[in-house]
């Protein structure tokens, strides 16, 4: 089989990649790992998700293995999901750009890196990933770097407890603002408007984007990509003159395909793509394809976490809708970022126990039990905290050799650790938070244990340098001159958003750069943009 | 009532004097090939439910969601809560000294009041009678298991006022007031 570009992966940064290029007219074969998951099927899988079940649940669990070292363990479980989609099926949809100091912290703060682009590099293509994916919001976040066009949607209206909160933060200078999402305010691009179901990871309605709705039909539609579901890339080989020829890909039933390309672009994510480097490790590339600067794998990255809940006297009206519609910068930006690590908070709409936990927790049965459940319910409110990781080297993610997946594959093993400048931010960020909490009235404030976000980020960063990165500008990698490593793998630094939105700005643009490259004299778009 | 097309068919089977857990389950429905429990069972645990849960007989919605509960557990845990219900049922049967459905609600409440059957923990200076590993299980698994089921019904959202919760599409508006 042949292509002009092969891209392995159907998530956020794949999916988006393959329509920006087959609109270009490339001819594209995207090698996605896991299956299709039908709109119609999502009401079954949101009665599935409301029984604490994972409705997208790799069907060949073993592909998921994955193993844990150093102090901190990382776990992946839930945390990505494999199938057209990837894991915009069951993200929560918070798009955020990144801050322009973001992309600058070593110049601005003397600390990790800088990025070798800036914000106004991806300005536009940030307001083009934005209008693709349908983000609604409003530009009313005192420090949000400038943008050149207004969000497509109206933002989703406060809810009822971000009153309360906006009431609290007021007199102690801390300011909240809507949080941007991919998820229709209103009608749009042929999806409805959201429709407050409640469980934004399994989103029955298509009111939420995710690119097998957004993109991928899209691209399909265009005749020029094609996507191979269950068609999961065990390497890729190389040509004597020092290309890929070939992703080597197999069916579950195991048997071997190669599907030739002028171009590979590797779309698995930050954990998957260092993986699928280290494994196409050959003659040439003995410690992993494009592996030169020996940092494959290093710098793994996520958000650490907490959540800090209070409980209030009266009833605040928790979980009639799946996300969070206020949220904080605050603290991820104002601020001396060289000794106060960057946190994001994120104002909980659906915080405390469900009815049937404070159930099983009372202990009471009969009547009483039913007059607990009624009288305890509704009383709490959460504030959950992201803050921003540093690069550290040793993070990172490599092959374990003696755990294998079902087609015998070495499973990746993440080594992380939480350093003191994550942790003092979290401490900070107890504390705020704790001080909002108190200022409403609540009681009982208590906070969870460390988390970890859903995002994986770092793996093979974006640099000038062959020697100190893996990546160019353009996301192609310095050794390889026919491969490209797209999505957060690519990330410098972390910030203390979330990295979707950025990830399918770099995306757009690594798309216009490819074709460029492969149709020099059109690069622009053979077909209109949808309507917005 | 919200009759389920299952219930529906178990209805009608028994009616037509076939044994209701001998009716195939649906293509893509859960378990084809576990074994059920028998209707007799599950009216059995819905009974007991029924006085672990609230303060009366269930409506029969009520009842049907306990039931799909019970059924969709018995597909789970590789046979777990297969073998709990059945301990339950065993318990309910020996204790009441015939079918534990069979009796109206007053003498249920009475029955597992006197047997402390309705409380979840065991002190560990607690005697627990003739059938102590019976009754510990029931205690510390089922009671727990069925009150969490019902809790996170339909049924259980309505007893804090919500007729809408994660998993029903409903109006949008709604989250921004003290509406329930
Ligand atoms: C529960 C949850 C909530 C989240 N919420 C947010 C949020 O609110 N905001 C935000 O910005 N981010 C969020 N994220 C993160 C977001 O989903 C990811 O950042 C984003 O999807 C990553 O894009 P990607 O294309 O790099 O990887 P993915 O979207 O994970 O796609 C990778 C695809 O590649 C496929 N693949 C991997 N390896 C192979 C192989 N060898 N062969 C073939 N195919 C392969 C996988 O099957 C998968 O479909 C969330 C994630 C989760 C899980
Ligand atoms: S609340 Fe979430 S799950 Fe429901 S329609 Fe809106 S985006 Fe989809």
């Amino acid at each position: 089989m042949e292509a002009e570009v092969a891209i392995v992966g159907a998530g956020a940064a794949g999916g988006i990649l393959a329509l920006a290029l087959a609109r270009r007219g490339i001819r594209v074969v995207v090698l996605e790992s896991g299956p299709r998951h039908d709109l119609a099927q999502r009401p079954e899988y949101v009665r599935r998700y409301v029984r604490g079940e994972n409705p997208w649940a790799t069907p060949l669990a073993s592909l998921d293995r994955y193993t844990v070292g150093g102090p901190v363990p990382y776990h992946l479980g839930g945390k990505r999901a494999r199938g057209v989609g990837g894991s915009t099926l069951h993200w929560e949809g918070y798009a955020l750009r990144l801050h322009a100091n973001d992309f600058r912290l070593k110049s601005l703060y003397g600390i990790a890196d800088d990025w070798p682009i800036s914000y106004q590099d991806l300005e536009g293509y940030y307001a083009e990933a934005e209008r693709m994916l349908g983000v609604a919001g409003v530009a009313d976040e005192p420090w949000a770097a400038p943008r050149s066009a207004a969000f497509p949607l109206p933002p989703f209206p406060f809810s009822y407890s971000d009153g309360l909160f906006t009431r609290a933060c007021q007199p102690l200078g801390i300011a909240l603002h809507h949080l941007p999402q991919a998820r229709n305010s209103v009608a749009y691009a042929g999806r409805p408007q959201c429709r407050a179901c409640g469980t934004c990871q399994v989103c029955p309605t298509g009111a939420k984007a995710s690119v097998d709705l957004t993109h991928v039909p899209q691209a399909e539609a265009t005749g020029n990509a094609q996507v191979l579901t269950e068609a999961t890339v065990l390497r890729l080989e190389l040509d004597r003159s020092g290309r890929v020829s070939a992703a080597v890909y197999a069916r579950p039933d195991k048997l071997q395909q190669r599907l030739n390309a002028r171009v590979f672009v590797l779309a698995g994510g930050a954990v998957e793509n260092a993986r699928l480097l280290l494994l196409s490790a050959s003659r040439e590339f003995p410690g992993g394809l494009a592996n030169r600067s020996g940092l494959v794998g290093k710098f793994f990255m996520s958000h650490p976490s907490i959540e800090v809940s209070g409980r209030a006297r009266e009833k605040v009206y928790p979980y009639r809708i799946g996300f969070s519609t206020a949220m904080s910068r605050q603290f991820a930006i104002e601020r001396d970022r060289a000794t106060r690590g960057a946190f994001l908070l994120e104002f909980l709409n659906s915080a405390g126990p469900t009815p049937d936990r404070i159930a099983v927790a009372s202990g009471q049965w009969g009547e009483p039990l039913r007059t607990r459940v009624r009288e305890e319910f509704g009383h709490w409110l959460g504030i959950r905290v992201y803050a921003e990781q540093l690069p550290d080297r040793v993070n990172a993610i490599s092959l374990n050799l003696n755990v294998r997946d079902h087609f015998g594959s070495p499973a990746p093993h993440i080594h992380y650790i939480v350093g003191k400048y994550e942790r003092r931010a979290l401490d900070e960020a107890k504390e705020v938070a704790g001080k909002i909490l108190a200022a409403i009235g609540l009681t009982d404030v208590r906070s969870t244990g460390l988390s970890f976000a859903a995002h994986q980020i770092g793996t093979h960063r974006m640099g000038a340098d062959p020697g100190t990165s893996v990546v160019d500008v353009d996301l192609k990698a310095h050794d390889v001159p026919n491969l490209y490593l797209v999505g957060s793998g690519c990330f410098v630094t972390a910030s203390a958003s979330p990295p979707t939105l950025t990830i399918a700005a770099l995306a757009v643009r690594a798309a216009q750069h490819i074709a460029a490259r492969l149709r020099p004299a059109s690069s622009g778009e053979s077909t209109a943009h949808p309507a917005g | 009532m919200r009759l389920t097309r299952r219930s529906l068919i178990l209805g009608v089977a028994a009616a037509l004097g076939f044994d209701p857990s001998a009716v195939p389950r649906s293509p893509g429905g859960r378990a084809d090939a576990a074994p059920a429990l028998s209707r007799s069972q599950l009216e059995d645990l819905v009974a007991f439910a029924e006085i672990l849960v609230g303060d009366g007989p269930l409506s029969p919605a009520e009842r049907d969601y306990l039931v799909e509960h019970i059924e969709r557990r018995t597909t789970q845990g590789g046979g777990y809560y297969l073998e709990l219900y059945r301990t339950s049922v065993g318990l309910l049967e020996r204790l009441a000294g015939t079918r534990f459905s069979g009796l109206d609600f007053s003498r249920r409440l009475a029955l597992i009041t006197h047997n402390r059957l309705s409380s979840s923990t065991v002190r560990p200076e607690e005697t627990l009678g003739r059938f102590p590993r019976e009754v510990r299980e029931v205690r510390t698994r089922a009671v727990p298991d069925l009150i969490g089921g019902y809790y996170a019904s339909p049924a259980g959202w309505a007893v804090v006022g919500y007729s809408a919760f994660p998993g029903t599409c409903g109006d949008l508006a709604r989250y921004t007031s003290s509406e329930r």
